[in-house]
């Protein structure tokens, strides 16, 4: 994707937490304006890249949608490994558990 | 094509098919045995006995007739260049040699699992309707729910202490008890050293899988033989490999009563659609478009390529071999459950089963739609231990390509080989021919060549294209499905006009799946043929080292005509070998 303005930044993007929580539905939100009421539940990661104009410069978001299946919680390092940013998604209207986070060890970043 | 390339003649030791009515060839047969069924309602055909190998048809390495009414003899010769010394055997009045099916009533003699001989046949159909869409249904049923117990066909994942893992119908864990059951089941005869295969329950039949500490366990009163259920409980233990790889295991070494369950949870999208393809249709993701594909993957042991033409395919094949060339383990392009292209590093090479179980995963999983995914997926047939990593990018509804690598950080390498590998394809044309050959479909009965001597036909021109009338191909040919077994690809034919209906293809898969069955039992020789009569087809099965031939042909159909008219089609399949199947992805030509 080319970049007009003089300064033009990548971002690494992540999203975690927990599967159903709401992580594919942001991520589509914001790159494609949609939401789907049967979003699929994420397998693997899912890419995703979104350009953004702020001020001067343009931000190309390169985002990861992580799987919030148990399956692949050990694979989180492998995905936000380098990411400049982290989005944790919890569903507010659940009420399992106090933490957002319940099993999400992130060790350094 | 081109005539030197030695791929393209993959069988240089094929036989001579010349099948025709001469007496003098009969003496080079291997042997022949004709056995005369009285009524064609069959009380002596094996339906339903398919489990029993000894009793499914005679001995193997012999050339069998099953027909009703009139004797056979000597018009049915095996290829002249694998004959043998061998007797023309004749038997007439199969009671002696044949034991009757109610020698099979195993259930007596073991006893039945419970409550399963209660279950009672439901229509099957509007399960597969419901079932459709997104994951499991009917969760609300247990085995107390009569609507459950009505299923025609139950899969069981558990562990060996018992813990459910997986059920086709009802929540999990609402059947810990039945699950329960079935372990103690199993390991009451385990404990006496012996290993339980299967029970036979009235219409029922319970097989089972040990793959210690998973057991797999199918319930069915679907008449499928016990071969062929035992290999889809394979490919659910395969399916399930893919998704979690073997390691799971050690999750049992610490915790003999681990609960399995959340590690498979959205998966049951993955596992109906390949329970649908074992049976004689599988709807098409996503849409629950009423289409019915059956597939024959799952119990022929081969994948089958889309019908292109050779540069079409060799023009994506290139380029798949470049970007294999910098790392990539398996570059494969499909379009639907059909190859476009593979293409390995080295001598890698992709086992059928694991094209079968990767393509329903990646088509199940309305995920690898939305964008590029990269995720971790398990080859079980290349190891069964180690994840590879696995980029998916769909370039149109029905076609993907996947490239497989063992390196966890090569997402942007891949990507990078993905936009080069589309950039090519969309400029060479193959992405606009694939959704061609998906239009105009496979290769039609009605379109068999009349003389063997009319070869190289191309399938892609359309001056033969098909069929005004509605009565099959020539001489009652109604479909076929040659296998090479040195390429491990199958052609299938097209459904004629008269198995257009959904009942005569369910009929023709379980014909083929108790043909298959009764070939491969102990011991096949290198070349067997059968023919059998009955009151929907006349099936003509012929297997030699190179190939596997099951034809269906109209019920009434002559003898000697069918067996000419297999030879005609197996010419066919040769002269179009190089547009309907893949060169160069077998470990044998390399
Ligand atoms: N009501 C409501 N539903 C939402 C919202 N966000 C997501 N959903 C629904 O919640 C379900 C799960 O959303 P996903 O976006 O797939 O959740 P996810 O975090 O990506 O899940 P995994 O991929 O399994 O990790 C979908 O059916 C969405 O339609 C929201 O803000 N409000
Ligand atoms: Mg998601």
């Amino acid at each position: 994707m080319a970049t007009t303005g003089n300064s033009s930044i990548n971002a690494k993007l992540v999203l975690l937490g927990d599967m159903g929580a709401g992580k594919s539905s942001l991520v589509l939100r914001f790159v494609k304006g949609q939401f789907l009421e049967f979003q699929e539940s994420t397998i693997g990661a899912a890419f995703f890249s979104q350009t953004l104009a702020v001020g001067d410069a343009t931000v190309k978001f390169e985002i990861w949608d992580t799987a919030g299946q148990e399956r692949y919680h050990s694979l989180a390092p492998m995905y936000y490994r380098g990411a400049a940013a982290a989005i944790i998604v919890y569903d507010i209207s659940s009420s399992v558990g106090g933490t957002p986070l319940p099993c999400l060890h992130v060790p350094d970043a | 094509m081109d005539s030197d390339d030695s791929v393209t003649d993959p069988n240089p030791h094929h036989p001579d098919p010349s099948l025709d009515a001469e007496p003098a060839t009969v003496e080079q047969m291997g042997s022949l045995t004709l056995g005369e069924a009285g009524d064609a309602a069959g009380a002596e055909r094996p339906v339903g006995n398919g489990f029993l190998p000894a009793d499914f048809y005679a001995a193997a390495g012999e050339i069998e007739v099953v027909e009703e009414g009139s004797p056979v003899s000597g018009d049915l010769a095996g290829p002249s260049s694998l004959g043998g010394p061998g007797a023309c055997r004749e038997r007439s009045g199969r009671g002696d040699a044949l034991p009757s099916p109610s020698s099979s009533g195993y259930a007596g003699e073991r006893g039945s699992s419970g409550g399963s001989s209660e279950i009672e046949e439901a229509d099957d159909r509007e399960t597969m309707l419901d079932d459709w869409s997104r994951g499991k249904r009917h969760p609300d049923e247990d085995d107390g729910s009569v609507s459950w117990r009505k299923r025609k066909k139950h899969f069981f994942i558990l562990s060996n202490s018992g813990k459910p893992i997986y059920s086709r119908y009802g929540d999990e864990h609402k059947l810990a008890g039945f699950s329960a059951t079935l372990q103690a089941i199993i390991s009451f005869v385990e404990n006496s050293g012996d290993r339980l295969k299967f029970i036979r329950a009235g219409k029922h039949q319970v097989v089972f899988l040990v793959k210690v500490p998973i057991y797999l366990v199918c319930i069915s009163c679907t008449e499928e033989p016990y071969e062929a259920l035992k290999r889809q409980l394979e490919l659910i233990y395969g399916q399930m490999l893919l998704i979690l790889t073997k390691s799971v295991n050690r999750c049992f070494e610490k915790n003999p009563k681990y609960d399995m369950t959340p590690l498979l949870r959205g998966t049951d999208a993955v596992f109906s659609s390949l329970i649908h393809a074992f049976s004689w249709f599988v709807f098409s993701n996503p849409k629950p478009k009423a289409l019915v594909i059956w597939n024959p993957a799952t119990f022929l042991n081969a994948y089958t390529c889309l019908p292109l033409s050779y540069s079409t395919r060799q023009a994506a094949s290139a380029i798949l071999q470049d970007v294999a060339d910098s790392g990539v383990l398996f570059a494969l392009l499909m379009c639907k459950n059909k190859v476009v292209s593979l293409v390995g590093t080295q001598k890698a090479s992709l086992h059928p089963d694991d094209m079968l179980l990767l393509s329903n995963f990646i088509m199940s999983s309305e995920s690898f739609r939305t964008s590029e995914s990269f995720s971790p997926i398990c080859l079980p047939r290349y190891n069964p231990m180690v994840f590879l990593y696995a980029y998916v990018h769909f370039l149109d509804v029905d076609t993907y390509l996947t490239l497989l690598t063992t390196s966890s950080d090569s997402f942007y390498h891949l990507k990078d080989c993905r936009i080069r590998i589309e950039t090519v394809l969309v400029k060479s044309n193959v992405l606009s021919e694939v959704q061609r050959s998906m239009l105009d479909g496979g290769l039609r009965v009605e379109d068999l060549p009349l003389e063997s001597s009319l070869r190289s036909r191309s399938l892609t021109t359309p001056e033969l294209s098909s069929s005004q009338s509605g009565i099959g191909g020539p001489s009652g040919l109604w479909h076929f499905m040659y296998r090479s077994i040195y390429l491990d690809q199958y052609v299938s034919s097209e459904f004629s006009s008269p198995i257009s209906s959904s009942s005569q293809q369910k009929r023709l898969f379980r014909a083929y799946q108790r043909l298959y069955a009764s070939m491969h039992d102990n011991g096949t020789g290198p070349h067997k043929t059968q023919f059998r009569r009955d009151e929907d087809f006349v099936l003509l099965c012929w297997i030699t080292q190179d190939f596997e031939l099951y034809a269906a042909f109209d019920p009434l159909s002559d003898k000697a005509l069918a067996i000419k008219t297999c030879n005609r089609v197996c010419q066919w399949v040769r002269d179009l070998e190089n547009e309907i199947f893949l060169f160069g992805a077998s470990p044998f030509s390399w």
